[in-house]
């Protein structure tokens, strides 16, 4: 049975709260960070800009589903993570899979940001909310 | 939600369906997994055509796809849940959800778990659908019955090919 999204741990709330704020304070470009259940609801955001936390989330619950797909049908394994380029920035959608959910981590960057930088952050947020 | 898009794919596609499903963490709808992305099938009719079949996460903050989904589709199925706490509204949702195509794209709704939930019942769905200006048929629907699916898809064709006519010189 999955773990109902009112009943999240407290602690890993917490967490991802603090990975998404230093994420967004601490990193040069970076608009926002969302961190979702891989269904698409929003546990914690950090934005330089408001933003809709909970339709990023959804989207990024999308976009990895869609992916893994892809990845499946291309016989390339299991899905971590895709960026989505545009004329004015990046956004990077990572998964944090944990043992009782598997979460979402979902980034907007402008064309500011460096690439490496950020994907470098993202992935030792997954780390990090991983073993939370 | 839980109207059993992904099963009634599943039911009629020729290929093994592509979806894109994952834990389901909401607690308003008692199943393990839920469609985030889409589902995919194909059906092959008996004169050698092939339709593509695309379906919907249906819960609202997934309604970006929607729009996405139904460009270009010849046609729109609705499925409803009747056990669900308010089965009207959930209908009332995708009809405003997709109030644009439903102007020019044919569409069906097929109607889940009538035998188990009675209420509201098919006359119901059509006073809603009257209430709105809108006439579209109306089918229970069992969708890990093949023949039921293929009654709603056999049906939202006959729309489409009456509309077709209606169209010519």
């Amino acid at each position: 049975m999955t773990t109902p999204i009112d009943n999240m741990p407290a602690a890993l709330r917490e967490t991802a709260q603090q990975c998404a704020a230093a994420c967004v304070a601490e990193v040069a470009g970076i608009q926002a960070a969302v961190i979702a259940t891989i269904d698409g609801f929003d546990l914690a955001a950090a934005f330089r800009v408001e933003q809709d936390a909970a339709r990023i989330a959804a989207m990024a619950s999308s976009i990895s589903a869609i992916s893994g797909v892809v990845a499946q049908e291309a016989g390339l394994g299991k899905f971590r993570h895709v960026t989505i380029g545009t004329d004015a920035g990046f956004a990077i959608v990572h998964t944090a899979p944990r043992a009782d959910v598997e979460l979402v981590i979902s980034v907007i960057a402008s064309e500011d940001a460096i690439q490496a930088q950020v994907m470098h952050r993202v992935a030792a947020m997954a780390r990090v909310l991983a073993a939370a | 939600m839980g109207a059993g898009k992904t099963t009634a794919i599943r039911a009629i596609s020729d290929i093994e369906p592509i979806v894109t499903d994952v834990a389901n963490h909401d607690t308003s709808v008692a199943k393990e997994r839920t469609t985030v992305g889409l589902d995919y099938g194909m059906l092959s009719l008996d004169n050698g055509d092939r339709i593509r079949l695309f379906g919907t996460p249906g819960q609202a903050r997934f309604d970006f796809l929607w729009q996405i989904l139904v460009r270009k589709a010849l046609g729109l199925v609705i499925l409803t849940d009747n056990s669900r706490p308010d089965p009207l509204a959930d209908l009332a949702m995708f009809l405003d959800g997709f109030a644009l195509q439903l102007e020019s794209v044919p569409c069906v709704i097929g109607v889940g778990r009538l035998d188990s939930h009675p209420q509201p019942t098919l006359e119901h769905y059509a006073d809603l659908l009257e209430a709105r200006g809108q006439v579209f048929p109306l089918l229970p629907v069992d969708v890990r019955r093949r023949d039921d699916v293929v009654l709603l898809v056999d049906t939202l064709l006959g729309q489409i090919e009456a509309g077709m006519q209606l169209d010519l010189p």
